[in-house]
């Protein structure tokens, strides 16, 4: 019996990931900052291959007190930064979270980051999946 | 029969010799054709800066008189900025090392960072601030009313937005980069996307125009 239940489990998780195949996360990154800098910023690129869309929600990593979705833009010639509840990734399609646009902001931990470490970022969305991946840290011109 | 009068030159040759001289004459006294820029604006006129009284990262002051004499590029920002500033500062940081690599340069231009956030920025913030992007960068910093007497003159504008705590708070502001020539007036900006690029070309285009028209 266990063992049917277990393949019936094995069964339905393969299903489940063929109907809803995992976000793919590229090219994750922090920005080295400064010796005194207070605040850093990530960047990745999410694709979605499925044919529903899958919403980011929240991101948590062991190397920082809190991590927030951010966006920035220049409205009338104004740079501003405006905090987001969530990032859509539309079916079949991808978001690219890049310097001067939507980001991922969290605190400078006290050891400071430097170029080539690596952390590690947990994506989680509002269907309740979760993806960990490394971002490379590295000094960008 | 009358001999008949041979001028030496014909009619069209005497009337374009004075044409070509007259055409010599404006090109060579008129001003050269303004800059054809991709990336920066161009003031009508420069305008002249009222003085200011501010603080480098060394603590030395900052004011008028160390906008003149060469050119300045500066930008207004704030430390705690994670995304656009450092984005900004980079940027800039790669305009000058292909200043410093371009033979037609002899003298660079000065990149200033001025804190549209003196609460926070400290001079010892900014001291570790602006050299992470570039040795030469200088950081300015202090009264708020004084970076406020600045800033109006050049259109630059900004306020604190959001943010939990009295520390917390994040810092609208303009993202244009402003142009001061060596007389210290305000001479032209650039406007967001920024592209290092077109920055030094565009600086090079304006000096080399100033120049010959000073």
């Amino acid at each position: 019996m266990k063992r049917v239940m277990l393949a019936l489990a094995l069964a339905a998780s393969s299903w489940m990931a063929a109907a809803q195949p995992d976000i793919h996360i590229e090219n994750a990154w922090v920005r080295e900052a400064p010796p005194t800098a207070r605040m850093l910023a990530a960047y990745l690129t999410l694709k979605n291959p499925g044919d529903q869309d899958r919403v980011l929600v929240k991101v948590q990593s062991p190397a920082f007190s809190h991590i927030m979705l951010h966006k920035s833009e220049v409205v009338d010639g104004v740079a501003r930064m405006v905090h987001l509840d969530e990032i859509a990734i539309p079916a079949g399609g991808s978001v690219q979270l890049e310097p001067g646009g939507l980001h991922l902001m969290m605190p400078a931990p006290e050891v400071r980051l430097s170029a080539g470490d690596r952390v590690p970022l947990v994506l989680i969305f509002a269907d309740g999946n979760r993806i960990e991946v490394q971002a490379d840290v590295r000094k960008k011109p | 029969m009358p001999k008949a009068e041979r001028t030496p030159f014909s009619l069209p040759v005497l009337l374009i010799i004075p044409a070509l001289l007259g055409a010599l004459l404006l090109t060579g006294c008129s001003p050269p054709e303004p800059p054809a820029l991709r990336q920066a604006t161009l003031l009508p006129s420069p305008k002249p800066v009222a003085d200011f009284q501010l603080t480098d990262q060394a603590g030395r002051p900052f004011n008028l008189d160390q906008l003149k004499g060469r050119w300045t590029l500066a930008f207004f920002g704030y430390t705690h900025c994670p995304d656009v500033c450092p984005t900004s500062m980079a940027m800039l940081a790669q305009v000058q090392r292909q200043l410093e690599q371009d033979p037609n340069v002899a003298q660079l231009p000065q990149v200033v960072f001025f804190s549209v956030d003196p609460e926070r920025d400290t001079p010892e913030l900014l001291a570790s601030f602006v050299p992470y992007f570039h040795d030469s960068f200088i950081g300015v910093t202090g009264d708020p009313n004084e970076i406020l007497k600045l800033t109006r003159q050049l259109g630059i504008i900004y306020g604190k937005t959001g943010g939990s705590g009295a520390d917390d708070y994040l810092v609208d502001h303009s993202a244009a980069i402003i142009l001061f020539d060596p007389a210290g007036s305000f001479h032209a900006l650039f406007n967001v996307p920024h592209k290092p690029e077109l920055i030094a070309s565009d600086f090079l285009a304006i000096r080399d125009y100033y120049e010959a028209t000073q």
